[in-house]
């Protein structure tokens, strides 16, 4: 053994402080990709520690292992068929039964384990005392009480994984189940046993009477006479019970974690509740909650903007100051025009929006979520989103749609199946990002009236609304509701939310960045080869017949795929003025802004649409908002000439 | 079943608790697509299993979100929000 390499993998469930401790232990060394073939993220990082060598690798947070969602699958995936050294079972102490639980399913995985008893200061605050020692001699496995946001803990956390794994195997006892059960999974185990599946036998023969889809179809692969065995001797635990094989199973599993619950907790009652629970009995109130929520939305998009359009304008005196200096290398040709127009503006357009924009946005987004108030959120806005087929939780990438929808794509991922994905997904490149923000406030907020671009923003609801309930009833599939833990709030740990904006950073970088830098460098070359007029002629049966606007703008709102606040930059260019009354008539810019608002946002987001859901889907959402935005553009005005606003 | 609030031994879905009200679960409903606990509503009530709902559990409802939004209930030492949709498929034995 000349080099000593370790896998060591981090499993808990969701809000227990897992990504802090990961940060801890691997510092700046690590990145993020994704599961192969999954669109769920893979943490991985390195340390190095007593001449190992050791690769961390952060499983998704999850609540069971059972495959209700990809993240869960990815989990019990990986550590049984890729067996790392050892699994760190990362457990928050406030909320002990709860984590328990999947720590006895980790445990039916039989791999070596070590658990971190997590945020026991929480614990404290709330009155909860863990003996920790006893928990340790009930389940087998060492136990290190930590406290991850200040390092408490950590090391000695690596010290016993380390030994753990220098000591070889040890097999943590199994919780046993009632005996009727017990016979049974023996029975399923002997039959797995005989055929060469990748999990472990007595894991799946649970799984198998638990009724999980994956396991049987896993199953049927490659022993399917076991299934009908599996599925009679269900059978017969419910016929005992009268309940469902996997109620039992799981009513037996938390009766379990129960029973060690109340041996190793003691708790005493607080007098006084902590701040964590007034702020939750606030911001989560029946009236009070939604003026806080509206006041902390209004500030952090106030904070954003605010910083964004300073940040942004310094760094674009800046860069566009080097044009000269380009000039004076590449000369006034055409390897100038394009080299400098197509590919140094498009990188321009791209860090003049990433950096003074997405960045904050995130780094807010973050501590909101790491403290726990997105959460809170969600359940204000349950009732609403039920209107578009959608559970609370998708307000989140909504209310990220309104600041760029590139991160609220990606940001649908919290969406428990692949149905709401795509539903919300949807939903949120209708919603008006900064950059159609621009357009509605500087072209028909200035010129027509503020009345008129509230009324686009309200129009725009509605548009939502209506599409999202058409898509919600034309996808198959059931609404789930929604269920999610509401974990006390806690104060954010600011260098994991600062790692996470950087990873989200460098994920809309690479995402959006190419694609404006050749997109820039198209219409760059469009314009040199002088195929603006034609274009602008064709599309004029479009924009002059049915959207009654001049044949210019056609080229307008080709450009507006690119970022769709060029539009208007656009619009200016080539009409010679940026006094649009002159040249627009009222009726004109509110179709024109109409149009703009409602067809595809951008390149970058139609990018983040195929990553996360493939060609096809983002295709056929890119070409559909095209027309339908076309077709409300010409209703609209159609209307309005009839009612002679 | 005409008002089976008040009497002794009733069923109640979750929802028709009170704010501040506990129930022992009696069981949990199969969703949609039914089945021996593997049909379509397989997903769903593993979930509210898993997230520690099982019959013969004490779940206290804090509160509920206005325009018959979610509620917020007590399990298990932790605090979760469901959706209506989940809650009416919680039935409890209402108790003091």
């Amino acid at each position: 053994m000349t080099e000593k390499k370790l896998t060591i993998a981090l499993a808990g469930n969701a809000n227990v402080g897992k990504s802090v401790i990961f940060n801890q232990l691997t510092g700046l060394h690590q990145h993020i990709g994704n599961w192969p073939g999954k669109t769920v993220e893979k943490a991985e990082g390195t340390l190095h520690f007593k001449g190992y060598t050791i690769d961390i690798v952060d499983l998704p947070g999850i609540y069971s292992l059972s495959t209700f969602s990809i993240e869960e699958l990815v989990s019990r995936e990986y550590i049984a068929v890729e067996r790392p050294d050892l699994v760190i079972n990362i457990v928050d102490a406030s909320v002990l039964e709860r984590n328990l639980f999947f720590t006895l399913q980790l445990m039916e995985l039989e791999t070596p384990m070590v658990m971190a008893l997590n945020q026991i200061d929480m614990a404290e605050k709330k009155g909860i005392r863990i003996d920790y020692k006893k928990l340790q001699k009930i389940l087998g496995i060492p136990v290190v009480p930590t406290v991850a946001i200040k390092g408490t803990g950590v090391y000695e956390l690596l010290e016993r994984s380390v030994e753990i794994i220098e000591k070889g195997e040890i097999n943590p006892p199994m919780i046993k189940y009632g005996e009727e059960v017990e016979e049974r999974i023996r029975e399923i185990t002997k039959l797995i046993e005989k055929i060469p599946f990748r999990y472990p036998s007595r894991w799946a023969a649970i799984k198998l009477l638990e009724g999980d889809e994956q396991v049987e179809k896993e199953i049927r692969e490659i022993g399917p006479e076991i299934l009908p065995t599996a599925e009679r001797l269900a059978k017969e635990i419910e016929g005992i019970h009268g309940h469902s094989c996997s109620t039992i199973i799981t009513s037996e599993r938390y009766e379990a974690v129960g029973k060690i619950a109340r041996e190793v907790q003691q708790i005493v009652p607080k007098i006084r509740p902590p701040v964590s629970e007034t702020l939750h009995t606030l911001t989560t109130h029946k009236i009070l909650g939604y003026p806080i929520m509206v006041l902390v939305v209004l500030a952090m998009f106030q904070s954003i903007f605010t910083f964004g359009n300073y940040a942004s304008e310094l760094l674009s005196n800046l860069l566009y100051g080097w044009e000269p200096l380009f000039g004076g290398l590449l000369g006034t040709g055409i390897v100038k025009e394009l080299v400098w127009g197509g590919v140094v503006e498009g990188i321009i357009a791209g860090v003049t929006v990433a950096l003074p924009y997405i960045a904050p946005f995130y780094f807010i987004l973050y501590l909101l979520e790491d403290s726990g108030y997105l959460s809170r959120i969600a359940f204000l806005m349950d009732t609403l989103m039920h209107k578009i087929g959608l559970h609370g939780k998708a307000f989140i990438p909504v209310m990220l749609g309104y600041g760029c929808n590139v991160p609220a794509c990606l940001g649908c991922r919290i969406m428990e199946t692949e149905r709401e994905r795509l539903l919300a997904a949807f939903v949120t490149t209708l919603i008006p990002c900064a950059a159609r923000t621009v357009i509605i406030l500087g072209l028909v907020g200035a010129f027509v009236g503020i009345q008129w671009a509230l009324a686009l923003y309200i129009i725009d609801l509605l548009v939502i609304f209506l599409l999202g309930r058409l898509a919600f009833k034309a996808l198959p599939g059931e609404p789930t509701a929604l269920i999610m833990e509401m974990s006390d709030y806690r104060f954010p740990h600011l260098k994991t939310v600062g790692k996470q904006t950087w990873f989200r950073l460098e994920e809309f970088i690479k995402i959006s960045f190419p694609l404006i830098i050749v997109g820039s460098l198209m219409i760059k070359l469009m314009e040199i080869l002088n195929l603006l007029g034609p274009i602008a002629n064709i599309l004029s049966p479009i924009t002059v017949t049915w959207l009654g606007l001049p044949a210019i703008t056609g080229i307008t709102l080709i450009f507006g795929v690119l970022r769709k606040e060029l539009t208007l930059i656009m619009l200016a260019t080539l009409l010679g003025t940026t006094d649009f009354a002159r040249v627009l008539t009222p009726l004109q810019m509110i179709v024109f802004t109409l149009v703009a608002m409602l067809y595809v946002p951008c390149v970058a987001t139609i990018a983040a649409l195929v990553k996360e859901f493939g060609w096809k889907k983002a295709l056929f959402i890119s070409v559909f908002e095209i027309i339908f935005a076309i077709f409300v553009g010409g209703i609209t005005l159609r209307l309005l000439i009839l009612t002679k606003v | 079943m005409g008002g089976p609030r008040g009497t002794e031994k009733a069923e109640l879905p979750l929802t028709a608790l009170r704010d501040g009200e506990s129930g022992i679960i009696t069981s949990v409903g199969e969703g949609h697509g039914g089945g021996h606990g593997r049909g379509g509503g397989w997903g769903f009530k593993k979930r509210l299993m898993n997230m520690g709902l099982t019959p013969g559990t004490r779940v206290t409802v804090v509160k509920s979100a206005p325009f018959h939004g979610p509620l917020e209930v007590s399990v298990r030492g932790s605090r979760l929000a469901l959706g209506r949709g989940m809650a009416e498929r919680v039935f409890v034995e209402l108790t003091k």
